[in-house]
């Protein structure tokens, strides 16, 4: 997963597209790992349930760097999963593209896994057990009743996924390095600007991110806002 | 005649449902009990959706669960249909969809589905959204649903009860339109007699988890009285002798005597009108009633004199039918009643309970 750095690109250009391939290759990984995730602990009921819930959470309150670190760890060839990465791909893990993909997964775990289960959740059994007894299947059931009827929990987790990954700093930081064209995204080309006391530039990248992220965070509000949903009883439509 | 052959219990933290029972599988099979009996676990156990049961389900040769074989039948495997007591229907799809949900998924559908839009009177609603319905037009939309969907055996897990009385007669005459015309086997779950009485042929009591009944509606109505498990009354079906329009009432047959009904339209007369007298309505009188508002008086023989605290329950026998009737002690002490003694019974037109 190299991403081919091109000589005359403007380098704050060559890091937003890194930004966007490793935010864009990181939600659709989010995607397909949370929404079985968030499905299987929307309909756990075991007591071990609390504990996963904590743990996905964790991303939430523990500072990027603590993550970054013992990925940091992991990564290196010294430990087991760096040394399998190593032998089966005869690269490093630790300073690569994947490395960032793989701590930004975990890092944005937590926004995707919690509004798809408080959908799944509030979705229940009602409608599922009627689809099933009129002869649809669990995965004809799924693309049928539940994707439809928690689209707007969809698009709402993978925004929120996207965005939260665009703005990571510390876990880049500690597992990817600043290597151009490969791990150097948009929040550490800031910093490095920052540190040269090119104002200018750290300006013109700022702006953009809150700009962007304003715009993206307004239609994820403006797609949830509560007209949209309150119609639907997913309880059964005789109580409502 | 297909037969549904049930042996199983199902154990939740202080309830134990526990069922062995052959149920033939024609016409509907009315399934009664207080809440909380049992009754609709049994009916989640028989579509698949309770996956605590333990024991043996089939349909004919058909197993659908057998815990010693480890075979377990998923619901969408069943071909068995259920129409809950909330209506269930996706609120994502309009009415249209919602009815085409079930007979996509059936590779051999025979049924049309202009046929059953017809019989369930949901022409003008088809465009329509699902939240734009009322109760009872969502009930009526899960029941043609479910139909069209053509399972071998439909469930209704007390499709009535969130209806209000006119929706419920609308609904019932549906369901019981259906029951001519469709050759569907249904077990209807609900806790409402007076909904049983008018629709099932068969009846099966569930109280505390178990079977305490099962057998022809008005013979375990007329057991239930008997034990003093629900208020005594007196359930009948009775052919349509005449109509009288210009005072709204009805005639039956009973015999060689009649039990007049209020009764606005004209009845079907091809079929049986069902009815129940509840026990209390019914007085006894030694001498024909002859100058009386009373409509109907009918001559018969007290069969069994049963008296308890402060009331006595009569069985008049008139016209070879059972009737029940709760007098007070004074007055059977009073008019000196015993076994055997000729009587009649009186009761007004209004008395006689019909939902229609």
């Amino acid at each position: 997963m190299k991403v081919t750095p091109v000589n005359n690109t403007h380098p704050d250009i060559l890091a937003l597209i890194t930004t966007l391939k490793m935010a864009g290759i990181t939600t659709i990984i989010l995607m397909l790992i949370g929404t079985p995730l968030a499905w299987f602990l929307a309909k756990m009921q075991s007591r071990a349930k609390v504990f996963i819930e904590a743990l996905v959470a964790l991303p939430l309150v523990l500072p990027p760097t603590v993550l970054g670190f013992y990925l940091l760890l992991l990564f290196s060839p010294q430990y087991l999963p760096g040394q399998i990465w190593q032998q089966a791909t005869g690269q490093q893990l630790a300073f690569s593209f994947s490395a960032i993909v793989i701590g930004s997964v975990l890092y944005s775990l937590p926004f995707v896994v919690q509004p798809l289960q408080k959908a799944f959740e509030q979705l229940g059994d009602d409608l599922l057990e009627a689809a099933a007894m009129l002869g649809a299947s669990a995965f004809d059931r799924f693309f049928t009743i539940v994707l439809p009827i928690t689209k707007a929990s969809f698009i709402t987790a993978a925004s929120l996924g996207f965005a939260h990954t665009v703005g990571e700093f510390g876990v880049v930081l500690m597992i990817g390095g600043n290597i151009p064209g490969e791990t150097r995204v948009l929040s550490i080309a800031l910093f490095d600007h920052v540190e040269a006391f090119d104002y200018a530039q750290a300006h013109i990248i700022s702006i953009s991110l809150v700009i962007s992220s304003l715009v993206l965070l307004s239609l994820i509000y403006l797609l949830n806002r509560p007209t949209k949903n309150k119609r639907i009883n997913q309880r059964g439509l005789i109580d409502g | 005649m297909a037969e549904l052959a049930l042996n199983f219990i199902v154990q939740h933290d202080d309830f134990l449902l526990s069922v062995d029972e052959k149920i033939s599988l024609c016409g509907i099979t009315g399934v009664f009990g207080h809440s909380g009996s049992g009754k609709s676990t049994l009916l989640k156990v028989i579509a698949g959706l309770e996956k605590q049961a333990h024991g043996t389900l089939s349909i004919d040769n058909d197993e659908l669960l057998n815990s010693a074989t480890k075979t377990f039948v998923a619901p969408q495997q069943r071909n068995i249909g259920l129409v809950f007591q909330n209506s269930r229907l996706f609120p994502h799809l309009s009415v249209e969809d919602n009815l085409h949900y079930g007979q996509k998924r059936n590779k051999n559908c025979v049924l049309d589905f202009s046929e059953i839009i017809e019989l369930t009177q949901l022409k003008p609603l088809l465009g329509k959204a699902v939240t734009q319905l009322s109760g009872g037009e969502q009930q009526r939309v899960a029941l043609a649903r479910a139909l069209l969907a053509e399972p071998q055996l439909l469930l209704l897990d007390e499709p009535l009860s969130a209806l209000d009385d006119r929706n419920k007669i609308t609904l019932l005459a549906v369901l019981e339109k259906v029951k001519q015309q469709l050759n569907l086997p249904m077990l209807y779950v609900s806790h409402s007699l007076d909904e049983l009485q008018q629709l099932a042929d068969n009846l099966l009591v569930i109280s505390s988890g178990k079977v305490s009944h099962h057998g022809d509606i008005h013979e375990v109505i007329h057991q239930l009285t008997t034990n003093n498990e629900i208020l005594h009354q007196t359930s009948l079906s009775l052919t349509v002798k005449s109509h009288l329009p210009e005072y709204g009432l009805t005639s039956l047959a009973l015999g060689e005597q009649q039990i007049f009904i209020a009764c606005d339209h004209e009845p079907n007369k091809a079929k049986k009108v069902r009815c129940i007298i509840a026990a209390s309505d019914i007085s006894i009188t030694l001498h024909e009633p002859i100058e009386s508002s009373i409509v109907n008086h009918l001559f018969g023989t007290i069969t069994c004199f049963d008296k308890s605290d402060k009331q006595v329950l009569l069985t008049v026998t008139c016209s070879e039918q059972k009737f029940f009737v709760t007098i007070t002690t004074w007055s059977a002490k009073r008019l000196s009643l015993t076994i055997g003694q000729s009587i009649f019974i009186q009761f007004k037109a209004n008395a006689v309970r019909s939902l229609r």
